[in-house]
């Protein structure tokens, strides 16, 4: 049995390479940014996700301010937003140190626009507030982070999902389709496969999703007793014996 | 012998006064107090020689006699290598002379006393270490004392670890190893927080922090090498990782090599790892600090074995580090068990630490984790130690009832998170090297300028780090404001319907909003833990045996399960809210247990005891049994031999 942070300590497609950069000293040699960055983009296009090793990026980046790389941190935010609801994408930000901005007018630097804006999602998300994720992340203002950015990342929007369905199937035993679909931003057939590849059964004539238990929806009372073992009157039973 | 010696430079005021009635300058009566000086390894004619440079040194000479033979008697413990005479001499002769000369000033010059130890420079650096450490604990440092701290720990990290001769024939205490460990980061720290702040500096600092040096003094990479290099030398992680195997000690010594094995640098070793955990958490990396102390555990703080006897202080610090990262990966009962298990010792401990001259610097930093075990208490109440619980209530009772009501709290968890957390740096320094960005950094053009036309994007400012991360730790409470009035009104009821809901709470909550919350509360009842073999298992968690499995197989502090924290909860049937709450019953057993035990003593020690009358002088054995306890048991019952054959079984 794997405990529930082994995935994220060490994602089970971490290769060998990447497994002793990140354990190991060499993550401070800033010739190894480049192995490590293209390990990130590896996970934009497949959909992986190790966060240890893109924290090991902003640790660079935070030491050798020359290396930074504005689209590589909002990668990285993107996919710490998925991560939900472990805290990787307040790790991210523990490490952004402020910068000066760059003055290079050809250049903009575009992390000090988007950072608040991702800041933003990331705390609807934290709010568990799904249908108004949904519809900031369509509005204008993330036009352009939708299409420099998040087009690249495979499976965005199908992580996203999940981190709402980690929810649902923790809080819910039964839910609305309506209400379930503003949730993961899906209707009509799209819905009701994203709810059979979920394990999930739609009953039609009530419009409503029944979600099997696990260990968060089952709930009883429960009264703790107290368990006294031998063990612990050990003591006050040798004493009783001796005094004899 | 060494209480008379010490009475020559620490103790009895009239022989301080004898000294310090002499006229100073030039003509010093050489030795009156000779007679006393009876250290056979001191040889006259060596001190003679020495008496001679001092008259031509008015400085020197103006260095109380008291205090010279200090120095002479230090620096031949060093030479010895003699633990109790260096231990007496740092943790006593220093702070005695420090109060009685050098309370408001420099201790002298290392390059004034050098006569007095043949210049001597391996001494002069441990010196310069102890003369820096001073200044920036009793004075204001100024940009050359940091350059200058910089430097000789350069040197003497330089010595340690890049003698020609392999490991350096060097004796320390525990506890000196420790405080320079403990002071290097503490001077980064104040370095990269001096840095920082570039209003406000002289031409001349910013001139220095400009030039090329100026960039490297205490730059992140530097320090981080001084620890990672102690910790490949002296191989402390390969020692910890063998022992845990239960390998043989000649294996041990094999695996360790020559470094290894020797005292110094092994502590040097495990010390640096504890010094990475703060330098990483002062840098904000909370994952990458906790991951250095993997193989070291975290000591006593979480119940675990220390491998030696390391100062108070190291566990302290540990604990406070180690809770602070645990705090921000929002893992609060990790966070609360490190807190709550190092402050029940120092509780413990205090009484032996009443005097230590660190007593103040752990009572602060306990005080502090008191105060982060109320945010723990706050963001995920549980179950904690009575004794130490009893505390934080008592200091931050108001506090938590303010911070219990939501929104309205986040002053004061600002407040509280701002007094206790460390104080966070930047890896890097503003740009000294380029003055036009310097000048815009300091004063910033007004905004409403019409010469830029993106004002907010052109200017740069540099923030306090700390406020990043108070930020994330306050955007988890405002998540959390609604828990404790949905808790308070869920209590009321077994089902209730979320409409219904709705309408007990504030008007312009709709039932969409109150869903979203409970989902946020559902988060807020589980939280990822590490869940300890033994203690799990009578921990009355229903899922403790699949998780037992677990444990056994990482041993990594990030390591962890799901665990449900709350005692209330609640499942969502459609729109129809079904809550269950789970009660813990009282607990007897420990307490009979703990009594009958104290009882079984006072009942021995009164059956050992002779009869009232037959001696009038005898004592009443019962008093104080309750702190000596541990020890009276072991003796009293013993007396009748006989032991039970099934106690053993069990």
């Amino acid at each position: 049995m794997t405990s529930a942070t082994s995935e994220w300590l060490t994602p089970s497609t971490r290769t060998e390479l990447i497994e002793n950069l990140v354990s190991g000293v060499d993550r401070y040699n800033p010739s190894n940014v480049s192995i490590l960055e293209d390990y990130l983009y590896h996970q934009i296009r497949s959909g992986e996700y190790d966060c240890l090793a893109n924290l090991a990026i902003l640790k660079l980046y935070q030491f050798n301010s020359d290396l930074y790389n504005p689209d590589v941190v909002v990668n990285i935010l993107l996919k710490a937003l998925t991560a939900e609801p472990f805290p990787d994408y307040n790790l991210c930000t523990s490490l952004l140190d402020d910068r000066l901005v760059n003055m290079n007018p050809d250049e903009p630097d575009p992390l000090p626009v988007l950072l608040p804006i991702l800041t933003n999602l990331y705390n609807l998300l934290h709010q568990c507030r799904f249908p108004a994720f949904w519809t900031f992340y369509h509005s204008d203002e993330l036009e352009s982070l939708r299409e420099n950015y998040i087009v690249e990342c495979v499976g965005f929007e199908e992580a996203i999902r999940e981190v709402a369905a980690r929810a649902v199937k923790a809080t819910f035993t039964r839910i609305g389709l309506d209400r379930l679909g503003t949730y993961v931003d899906l209707s009509g057939p799209e819905l009701e496969m994203w709810i059979e590849k979920q394990g999930w059964s739609l009953d039609i004539s009530t419009r409503t999703v029944s979600i099997p238990s696990n260990p968060d929806n089952e709930i009883e009372s429960v009264v703790i007793r107290e368990n006294v073992k031998l063990a612990q009157l050990q003591k006050v039973i040798a004493h009783a014996a001796q005094v004899k | 012998m060494s209480a008379q010696r010490m009475a020559l430079w620490a103790a009895e005021p009239d022989l301080d006064d004898d000294i310090n009635d002499v006229d100073i300058p030039l003509t010093i009566p050489p030795y009156q107090n000779a007679d006393l000086y009876d250290d056979p390894n001191l040889d006259e004619s060596a001190l003679l020689a020495v008496q001679a440079q001092i008259a031509q040194q008015t400085a020197l000479a103006q260095i109380p006699d008291v205090v010279k033979r200090f120095i002479v008697h230090f620096h031949q413990a060093v030479l010895d290598n003699n633990l109790p005479e260096i231990t007496l001499a740092y943790e006593s002769g220093w702070n005695r002379l420090t109060e009685k000369f050098y309370a408001r000033t420099e201790w002298p010059e290392a390059e004034i006393i050098a006569p007095l130890v043949n210049d001597d420079q391996i001494f002069l650096i441990l010196y310069r270490e102890l003369y820096y450490r001073h200044v920036y604990s009793r004075l204001q440092p100024d940009i050359d004392d940091r350059f200058h701290s910089y430097e000789n720990s350069c040197e003497l990290f330089n010595y340690l670890l890049n003698s020609e001769v392999g490991p350096v024939p060097l004796s320390l205490p525990a506890q000196w190893l420790w405080d320079i460990i403990d002071e290097f980061i503490y001077q980064f720290q104040s370095f990269a927080l001096y840095r920082s702040r570039p209003a406000n500096k002289t031409d001349e600092e910013l001139a220095m922090l400009g030039s090329e040096g100026g960039a490297q003094a205490w730059s992140s990479y530097s320090v981080l090498n001084v620890l990672y290099s102690l910790i490949q030398k002296s191989r402390v992680n390969e020692w910890l990782k063998a022992r845990a195997e239960g390998k043989s000690d000649e294996e041990i010594d094999e695996i360790v090599g020559e470094y290894g094995t020797k005292p110094l640098y092994r502590q040097l070793g495990y010390f640096s790892l504890i010094g990475l955990l703060r330098v990483h958490v002062l840098l904000g990396d909370f994952t990458l600090a906790l991951k250095v102390m993997d193989n070291a555990g975290l000591g006593l703080c979480a119940g675990e074995k220390v491998p030696f006897t390391a100062p108070t202080a190291a566990h302290v610090s540990t604990a406070y580090h180690a809770g602070v990262c645990y705090l921000m990966l929002r893992r609060f009962t990790d966070a609360a068990r490190v807190f709550t298990g190092c402050l029940n010792w120092v509780m413990r401990a205090r009484q032996y630490h009443t005097r230590s001259y660190q007593y103040d610097q752990i009572n602060k930093t306990a005080d502090r984790m008191y105060a982060l075990l109320a945010l723990c208490q706050t963001l995920a109440p549980t179950r904690l130690d009575d004794n130490v619980i009893n505390v934080v209530r008592e200091r931050y009772g108001e506090q938590m009832t303010r911070m219990g009501r939501g929104e309205e709290g986040l002053g004061t968890f600002e407040e509280i998170f701002l007094y206790a957390c460390p104080k966070f740096i930047t890896a890097n320094p503003p740009p000294y090297n380029d003055p036009n960005t310097l000048a815009l950094l300091i004063n910033p053009p007004t905004p409403s300028s019409p010469s830029s036309p993106t004002p907010t994007s052109g200017t740069p400012t540099i923030t306090d780090p700390t406020q990043r991360h108070l930020r994330a730790l306050s955007a988890h409470f405002l998540a959390l404001s609604p828990v404790p009035t949905l808790r308070s009104l869920l209590k009321l009821y077994t089902s209730l319907d979320a409409r219904k809901l709705a309408g007990f709470l504030d008007t312009g909550v709709d039932e969409e909003e109150v869903l979203s919350w409970m989902m946020v509360m559902k988060n807020a009842g589980r939280c990822v833990g590490r869940v300890r073999g033994a203690a799990g298992a009578d921990k009355d968690e229903k899922n403790s045996a699949s998780t037992a499995n677990g444990s056994s197989a990482g041993s990594s502090l990030l390591d962890g399960e799901w665990m449900s924290i709350s005692d209330l909860n609640f499942v969502i049937d459609e729109n129809m809210i079904h809550i269950a709450e789970s009660t813990v019953g009282r607990r007897y057993a420990g307490w009979f247990i703990r009594n009958s035990e104290h009882a079984a003593r006072v009942f021995d020690g009164l059956r050992a005891s002779p009869l009232p009358g037959s001696l009038p002088g005898a004592k009443t054995q019962g008093k104080g049994g309750e702190a000596k306890g541990d020890t009276s048991k072991d003796t009293a019952p013993r007396t009748s031999g006989q032991k039970v054959a099934w106690s053993k079984v069990v």
